[in-house]
């Protein structure tokens, strides 16, 4: 067989090779199992992986900008405004944003799928234009749009092949990444007569298929439902355990909590905020303590209390800055024969630094 | 030397020094073979499980078929019409193939985004475009080697019928029906990456009105080259000249009057188109390749 001079990278890491958990054709999902398919994701050369030559930085983008110019438009749309962005090794990054703000934009210009109208990126140092940088990539689009008149072993062959993978190393390779995303008992199903979470995961497959250092999931979850979406989050969480680097664009903002650690907000083509989440939301900004068993008069005498901001169907609110007074407020609360629940300092969610984010830029748009 | 020829001659050694510029091209051509191959196999494997050919190709078969019901003419005139009826079928039926394979293969990759998987993977657009171009040539091939097998079979079947009659002049002229045959496949390749050059850079709908336009430019060459002669205006004389020397001289490649009037075949004048048609075709797509690989998918 002709050798593919991309499998260089490869050759270099050595191919993946993933345990089959023992689904062995069953109809449950044995890759998210309490034994699953994930746990048992090693790779036999997994010491001899490819180093990236300059620190930790796998992805960077420098002034990255894309117009789109028609007849109608000449003078053009901005989709991606002077993008500045850079993801280190092994974090799990997440671009998050309403529709249109540039994500997906984002992404195709990374894959070569568009070209950038100015700015530039590099990926593992060398540039986006390096073919051989997506040897090194996995990419899983939105919506999964493979073949459809092919079944998931006829499509990961495929796939498989585009890597030069001999026919017997695409055959391990097939057993073994359908096993890992629970689809071994459904192999013949033609991708059509998938259900959306079946295609997702085929579609994650496909983007495994080369062991991938850097993988890029456009809008993983979408679509699916909620156990398809628990499945795809811990599935990106195994990966994300075994060192892989992750670029993902999402809208489900809790999934991007759990699984990222690094978020960079976009909004109409530009980067508004980034950093961890702890640094995004800031630190908490009041107290709250859930209670029960007080009635409105006897509410009186603790929303009279000074620090307490407000009280709402039980829940009492305070300042963040008069934490001092957060014993005297239970005190109060225990004389007035209420019952005290739970005390939190909640962090702001990300949808509320989402909000606060693009708020700044268009005020009417945050309402 | 022939002006369609000294023209594509040029325009190659124009395209050559325009992808020995792009550098990374050069080294890339060796190692695209296997991707080249991978994204064929997959082209027409999808094609054997879309039924709309398959129904088309059955629709042919049974047309050639019906044509032996024909027993009312004599026997040389039997043969005279199976063999020009049977060859018309296997021209119209495979252009039509053709076109329609052919100008839905890329748009029909970005319209579905399918593309996005494996422009993702380290596979160039021009091994894309090739693997595309190739599977179609392979479909393409198989169809019109169905069509050509049951047209021979209906032939030699109606020998067999007549030959016992008295004074039978049923000549199947076999060799000259394959001939026929595989300068038409020939036709539909040169027309198959031309419409795939054209998919490249417009919609699937003026990438259908535009083959339906060159196959039928392509088809009456010598009489543009006439109209071109005869031309006073010098615009339209211009006009007709740059359409004689970039449409294909499509009706190189037919043969159909040769064999069905039995009147001996000029074989060096089919191998020239040949040789033109590949010459052609490589041009066309190296055209295709550079257009797609500066198209934003």
């Amino acid at each position: 067989m002709q050798e593919n001079p991309y499998l260089l990278d490869t050759r270099i890491s050595g191919p993946i090779y993933w345990c089959d958990s023992g689904g062995k054709g069953t109809g449950s999902s044995p890759a998210f199992g309490r034994h699953s398919g994930i746990g048992d994701f090693v790779s036999k050369h997994g010491g001899r992986r490819q180093r990236v030559a300059s620190g930790e930085i796998v992805l960077q983008t420098d002034g990255l900008t894309k117009v789109y110019r028609s007849l109608f438009t000449p003078v053009g749309v901005k989709a991606v405004d002077d993008l500045n962005l850079s993801v280190r090794r092994g974090e799990t990054y997440s671009i998050v944003g309403p529709n249109g703000s540039g994500k997906t934009t984002t992404l195709k210009i990374l894959l070569g799928l568009i070209f950038p109208t100015a700015g530039s990126a590099t990926i593992f140092d060398k540039s986006i234009a390096d073919l051989s940088v997506r040897g090194q990539i996995g990419f899983l689009p939105e919506d999964a749009y493979l073949y459809d008149v092919f079944n998931g072993e006829e499509l990961l062959d495929f796939y498989a092949g585009l890597f030069g993978y001999s026919k017997r190393r695409r055959k391990e390779l097939v057993d073994e990444l359908l096993s890992l995303v629970g689809m071994q008992a459904n192999r013949k199903v033609p991708f059509r007569e998938c259900s959306k979470g079946m295609r997702q995961r085929l579609a994650l497959a496909q983007a495994l298929v080369n062991d991938p250092e850097l993988l890029i999931l456009d809008e993983p979850t979408s679509g699916l439902d909620p156990a398809g979406r628990h499945q795809m989050t811990r599935l990106i969480l195994e990966l994300k355990r075994r060192g892989k680097t992750i670029l993902l664009c999402s809208h489900f903002l809790a999934e991007v909590e759990e699984v990222c650690d690094r978020v960079g907000i976009m909004y109409r083509g530009r980067l508004v905020a980034e950093g961890t989440l702890s640094e995004l939301a800031g630190e908490p900004t009041e107290i709250v303590v859930t209670t029960s068993g007080i009635d409105a008069m006897r509410a009186e005498q603790i929303t009279s209390h000074s620090g307490v901001l407000g009280m709402d169907d039980g829940v009492v609110r305070i300042g963040h800055e008069s934490a001092g007074e957060l014993w005297s407020v239970l005190e109060t609360i225990h004389r007035a024969g209420g019952k005290i629940l739970e005390v939190r300092r909640p962090r702001p969610s990300l949808q509320d630094v989402f909000v606060r984010a693009i708020r700044q830029d268009a005020p009417e748009e945050a309402q | 030397m022939n002006p369609q020829l000294a023209f594509l001659i040029g325009l190659f050694i124009v395209i050559v020094a325009l992808v020995l510029t792009r550098r990374q091209w050069a080294p890339a051509a060796v190692h695209a073979v296997p991707s080249v191959w991978r994204i064929a196999k997959i082209t027409v494997a999808e094609a054997r499980r879309r039924r709309v050919i398959q129904a088309v190709v059955i629709l042919v078969v049974l047309i050639l078929i019906s044509m032996t019901f024909f027993s009312y003419l004599s026997p040389q005139e039997q043969s005279r019409m199976l063999i020009s009826g049977g060859l018309a079928a296997i021209t119209v039926f495979g252009i039509l193939l053709a076109i329609f394979i052919a100008a839905f293969l890329i748009p029909q990759e970005l319209e579905s985004r399918t593309v996005y998987a494996i422009l993702a993977k380290p596979v160039r657009r021009f091994e894309f475009v090739l693997g595309k171009y190739v599977g179609a040539l392979i479909i393409l091939a198989a169809i019109v080697a169905t069509m050509t097998v049951v047209l021979v079979g209906v032939l030699m079947l109606q020998d067999s019928l007549v030959q016992d009659l008295p004074d039978s002049a049923f000549n199947p002229n076999l060799k000259g029906v394959v001939f026929a045959a595989i300068m038409n496949y020939f036709a539909i390749a040169v027309l198959t990456g031309l419409i795939i050059l054209i998919s490249t850079v417009a919609s699937t709908t003026m990438t259908v009105i535009s083959a339906f336009i060159i196959w039928a430019v392509g088809s009456l060459q010598s009489t543009i080259s006439d109209l071109a002669a005869h031309a006073e205006l010098p615009v339209t004389k211009a006009l007709l000249t740059v359409v004689y020397l970039i449409v294909p001289k499509l009706e190189n490649f037919d043969f159909r009057n040769e064999v069905s009037n039995f009147v001996p075949i000029s074989y060096g004048t089919g191998w020239e188109a040949v040789i033109q048609g590949i010459g052609y075709t490589a041009v066309v797509l190296i055209l295709a390749s550079i257009f797609f690989n500066d198209r934003q998918v």
